[in-house]
This record gives structure tokens, C-alpha cells and sequence, in this order.
């Protein structure tokens, strides 16, 4: 049997953008052009590079365009390690709600590299900070994320910290937490919204759902 | 029956703002992202809208802006209530299209009245 090609491979390959040479400095060069769809090729080409996470990090947080910011996101998973979650970290305190939640999707899938990060984050001045590391900890898959979890709620002075350490422990949390969470409305005696998150984590710990 | 849809990725939250709404006679929908709220927003009619800022696929600002631009669903009411207590953030909520900021954890009776007011639902 006769195999026939029926389309010259080159003559239906998408239309690129790439000006530039595709080696590391031709990239980075295109990671700052003024055309998005040549920014979006060159930061996906970048994740070749482990040493790009900086430059990664940097076009991040000026970067408007949604595919451009999905393109960097991609390639910094992709290279993973400290260099990306150390350029990430930073971005958590921008202003931009959309870029923060990015970061956090991001790290949330660099557990191993995360880990080693994660108390300072909690202990960070900062309580929006530490909430959004609280964000990070409740999908991180990583055998100590409940541990952290319980450590906020027995620590931390922020009732919005906990409420969110509370709501991840509802997901993630296993039966050591249930002390924890049974002393942790004293702490916030006069709020409403305390007595009734810890007892709704502790029925879905205990297994008996909402 | 007044119907207030709760869009935060936060589960306790949601289910905490239901049961305080359902007790005053409200019906009460959740969304656990900005892009399932809009998608809920646009194929059901709701008297109020509650939106958090920071959930994950679409964060509140950019759901609200999308809402303040749909015709059909633009003058709907919206609270808008975050951890975030700074008054640049009430400013970015209020520019977004919300009606009412409230910085979290909101207390009970807040919530009843704003919903009250927001949603025309006097009473004596």
C-alpha cells in the first residue's frame, strides 16, 4: 500500500511570528517585542532555558495581555525550581487580583519547589500576603500542607488568616487538626463567622459532609 | 422570593452567607469562580450579586467589569467583600462596578440589610 502524503508538512504549518533567532538572547530580545503573538512565542520557546525564570518573572509583571501572561505561566512550570517560585513569590504583593490568583495557580503546581518557602511566606508581615500563601497551601500537593494549615490557625493573630487556613483545612485537613480547630473560636469569640467555618470543617473532616 | 447569587472559591464562605441569607427568606446560588458566576449570572436572573475578589479562573474585578458591560444583566446590584482592607481596594471595587464594598469577615445583620436595601426587600 502506497502511503501519500497529502499536505506538504511546511506549506500548513501555522503562520509564526519568530523575527528573531531562536537562541536565548534572540528570545529574550522577542520577550520584550511590541507584538504580543511575538511575545507569546518567545516566552513558550523560553521554557528551553532554565536560566530564563528571571526574565520570565520580569516580562510577567508587566505584562497585560492574557495569552502573553498564560504563555509565561506555561514555561515557568515548565523550568520550575527556586529561581521561578523566588521571581513568583514577589508577585503576590501586585495590585493586579488577576495576576496575583496566576501566581498562585502557578505555584501551587511547584510543590517540591514551594515547600522549602512556605513558613516565610506564613510569617510574612503582611496578612493579605500570608493569605494568599494560605491560597497557595490549600491545593498544594504536598504531604506537609495540612500541618501548615493547622500551624496558622494556632498562630496567626489575622482572622481572615485563619478563616482561610479553616477553609483549607475543610478540604485537605485530616483529624489532628480537630483539636486546633475546636479551641480556635475562643481566639475570635465574638465573631459569628469563626464559630461557623471551624464547625463546618469539622464535619466535613469527620466525614459527615456539609 | 428575592434570589442573591454568592460567587467565592472560599466553601465555608458561601455556605456561612446561605445560611445567614436563607434565614431572612432569600434564595441563595454559589459559584465558586469568577468565570462559573458569570456563566450562572447570564443564564439565571438574580436581585444581587455578593463577589469576592481574589478566586482562581477570574478574579472579582474582571467578573464585575464583564457584568457592568452584558445588557441584560448590568444593573443588577453587586456587594463586593474581600479580606483586602486597604482603601485602594474599595476604590478598585467601587471602579469595577460594585454597589457596596465590605471588608471580611462581614457581620451577620451587615449582610441582611445591604441585601435588604440592595435588593428592594424592605422591611419594618
Amino acid at each position: 500500500m502506497t502511503l501519500i502524503k497529502k499536505h506538504d508538512a511546511t506549506g500548513d504549518a501555522p503562520r509564526e511570528f519568530r523575527h528573531q533567532s531562536r537562541d536565548r538572547a534572540g528570545l529574550l530580545c522577542q520577550l520584550e517585542a511590541d507584538a504580543p503573538e511575538q511575545r507569546r512565542w518567545a516566552a513558550l520557546d523560553l521554557a528551553a532555558f532554565s536560566d530564563a525564570a528571571d526574565a520570565l518573572c520580569d516580562r510577567l509583571e508587566q505584562e497585560t495581555q492574557t495569552p502573553v501572561r498564560e504563555a509565561i505561566l506555561t514555561s515557568l512550570i515548565q523550568i520550575g525550581g527556586n529561581p521561578v517560585v523566588c521571581g513568583l513569590m514577589p508577585l503576590l504583593r501586585s495590585e493586579d487580583a488577576a495576576l496575583r490568583n496566576q501566581v498562585i495557580e502557578a505555584l501551587q503546581q511547584l510543590p517540591e519547589a514551594v515547600s522549602p518557602y512556605i513558613e516565610r511566606m506564613l510569617a510574612d508581615d503582611d496578612a493579605d500576603y500570608r493569605i494568599f500563601a494560605i491560597n497557595v497551601l490549600a491545593n498544594l500537593r504536598h504531604p506537609q500542607a495540612p500541618a501548615w494549615l493547622q500551624d496558622v490557625i494556632e498562630r496567626d493573630d489575622n482572622i481572615n488568616a485563619c478563616a482561610a487556613a479553616v477553609d483549607g483545612l475543610a478540604e485537605i485537613g485530616t483529624p489532628e487538626a480537630i483539636p486546633a480547630l475546636t479551641a480556635l473560636p475562643e481566639r475570635f469569640a465574638d465573631d459569628p463567622f469563626m464559630q461557623f467555618c471551624t464547625q463546618t470543617a469539622i464535619r466535613r473532616i469527620q466525614g459527615h459532609g456539609a | 422570593m428575592k434570589k442573591i447569587l454568592v460567587i467565592d472559591d472560599a466553601a465555608t464562605v458561601r455556605m456561612y452567607y446561605r445560611q445567614v441569607l436563607e434565614a431572612e427568606g432569600f434564595a441563595v446560588e454559589e459559584a465558586g469562580n469568577g468565570y462559573e458566576g458569570l456563566e450562572k449570572a447570564l443564564t439565571e436572573a438574580f436581585d444581587l450579586y455578593i463577589v469576592d475578589i481574589n478566586m482562581p479562573k477570574m478574579d472579582g474585578y474582571t467578573l464585575l467589569r464583564t457584568i457592568r458591560q452584558e445588557p441584560t444583566i448590568c444593573a443588577t446590584p453587586a456587594i463586593m467583600i474581600s479580606t483586602e482592607g486597604q482603601i485602594q481596594d474599595a476604590n478598585a471595587a467601587y471602579a469595577a462596578g460594585a454597589n457596596l464594598y465590605f471588608n471580611k469577615p462581614v457581620r451577620p445583620e451587615s449582610l441582611i440589610t445591604t441585601a435588604r436595601l440592595l435588593t428592594g426587600e424592605h422591611r419594618a
